[in-house]
């Protein structure tokens, strides 16, 4: 008993010290159970690959030079991506929170368009765009594009009628009160909307990517089904998971926490 | 002269589930004179925030005129400093930020309007307090950063829209003394819209009570200052104007 509250309180201790370290411990019994099942033989190893196998790929398709060029490609075109999308979304945002008849007017469009899936986009782009950068990044566009419209409408809309009073009784233009009041108190909302945003548009990157591209992460799982290569999908499958937890949880989690918590926006 | 003066001030909503229209305010008629402490006091629903909005300039109104040094009043300004029962404080910026928001919108530098924000923060013993943020901070001193910020745009009236009315009683009692010294110092026209009868009279050197849209009387109070708590407390003069006065809200 004694053993265990000694190895309970090491293990707070190191968390506190590596925080990163609590993210990796709860995946060390998925991958013991992986390497069993997998050294088990209960499937044929092509079809049921090991950890070792998958990190033996990583460690080739590195060498070769095609995981880092993949990787580059897909991240890029979702940062364009994204940031057209904020771009647009903001703005826009903005002025349906703003603007009553801009609300009545875009509203229902939006809520239409939104049900419109990214992926159901396709058919019709492949017809006018072809098979290439053009269709993705209108994908990755509309996809991030809602998400932040939504929140940023969202945020605009929760900054207290007050705020904005204050600031033009003490001499603020309405286009000053947009900028010193509207904009940095729906900022929480925006960086929320934002985050919802690039985790879906990263999804369906990869889904267009297996139907469109040539390159990146989507097309290697794709192609390497071609191939009847089991490891470079699922080393595909685990890099997306991956890359998607470094971006969200270091990145975008922090920085909304950032805003929200330190003006006391957002509780907790 | 920078006079305040409200001229058959009148506001009519029109109520579209009821179909017709409602009167908030009518035929008010009020002058506020430089350096005069006016408190407007009514029971809930009578038109006083109404009044103090349409002076504001947030909302318009529907009949008569607002005159501030003789120009009619129809937008908000920062020659009419607003102190908000909410304290409206921006909360991404420090208290500093906060104060300094009207002379930097004047484009005053940086430097400049940090020495002002400075000087005002001391004024209500809040110096330290300089690099936090609103939310930091309890209410009590949440609305003295308030009423700073409104001070330091250096505005011809003052309007403050029950300031004191979320915070605890006690913490209450103490702003109310430091307006008072505040005033006594500054001399800032004030106009002080309260539901509370002895808050009322305590702060003002005139009292107008406001019933139904209307202005039903006003009395002149010349309690001597430095007005404290302690003192007033157990002064007949503040007793008898307070009672005077509860009984004209209470009748309205």
């Amino acid at each position: 008993m004694n053993i265990l509250l000694q190895c309970w309180s090491g293990y707070a201790r190191m968390t506190r010290r590596w925080p990163a370290l609590a993210a990796i411990v709860p995946f060390i019994p998925v991958v013991a159970l992986w390497s069993a099942v997998a050294a088990a033989g209960i499937f044929p190893r092509a079809f049921f690959p090991g950890p070792v196998d998958v990190v033996n790929s990583f460690f080739t398709l590195i060498y070769k030079g095609i995981l880092p060029d993949y990787l580059g490609d897909s991240l890029i075109r979702l940062f364009t991506g994204a940031a057209v999308g904020m771009a647009l979304g903001i703005p826009l945002g903005v002025l349906i929170g703003t603007s009553r008849w801009a609300h009545r007017i875009c509203w229902p469009i939006l809520l239409f368009f939104q049900a419109i899936g990214d992926i159901a986009w396709l058919p019709i782009l492949l017809i006018w765009f072809g098979f290439g950068l053009t269709t993705m990044t209108f994908v990755i566009v509309y996809t991030v594009l809602f998400p932040v419209v939504l929140n940023t409408v969202l945020g605009v809309e929760s900054v207290p009628r007050d705020l904005a009073r204050a600031a033009r009784s003490l001499g603020a233009s309405p286009a000053r009160v947009l900028w010193e009041v509207t904009l940095p108190g729906a900022l929480p909302n925006i960086i929320t909307g934002l985050r919802n945003g690039l985790g879906y548009g990263w999804r369906a990157l990869i889904a267009v990517e297996m139907i469109v591209s040539t390159s990146g992460i989507g097309f290697m799982m794709f192609d390497a089904r071609r191939a009847g290569s089991t490891v470079e999908i699922l080393l595909g499958m685990i890099i997306l998971g991956l890359l998607w937890y470094i971006v969200d949880a270091w990145i975008l989690a922090p920085l909304e926490r950032a805003t929200g918590q330190r003006w006391g926006l957002v509780t907790s | 002269m920078k006079t305040l003066s409200l001229k058959n001030l009148a506001k009519t909503y029109f109520d579209p589930y009821a179909g017709s229209h409602v009167n908030a305010v009518h035929d008010v008629s009020l002058n506020v004179e430089q350096g005069e402490f006016v408190s407007v006091v009514g029971p809930s629903g009578c038109g006083k925030t109404t009044i103090l909005n349409m002076i504001a300039g947030f909302i318009p109104y529907t009949g008569g005129e607002i005159l501030l040094d003789g120009k009619p009043v129809r937008e908000p300004g920062p020659e009419r400093g607003v102190v908000f029962q909410s304290f409206a404080l921006f909360p991404w910026k420090t208290v500093l930020d906060n104060v300094g928001f009207g002379p930097k919108m004047r484009g005053v530098p940086k430097a400049e309007r940090d020495r002002i924000a400075r000087e005002y923060l001391a004024l209500a013993g809040l110096s330290h307090a300089a690099h936090r943020y609103p939310n930091e901070l309890s209410g009590g001193m949440q609305q003295r950063v308030g009423v700073v910020r409104a001070l330091a745009n250096n505005p011809d009236v003052l309007l403050m829209d029950e300031p004191f009315a979320s915070v605890d009683a006690q913490t209450r009692m103490t702003l109310q003394e430091e307006l008072t010294r505040i005033w006594q110092e500054r001399k800032p026209t004030v106009l002080f819209i309260t539901h509370d009868v002895s808050e009322a009279v305590f702060l003002a050197n005139r009292v107008v009570v406001l019933s139904k849209g209307r202005i039903l009387d006003q009395v002149e109070v010349d309690l001597p200052r430095p007005r404290v708590w302690d003192d007033l407390v157990k002064d007949d003069k503040f007793k008898q104007l307070s009672a005077r006065v509860l009984q004209m809200v209470r009748a309205a």
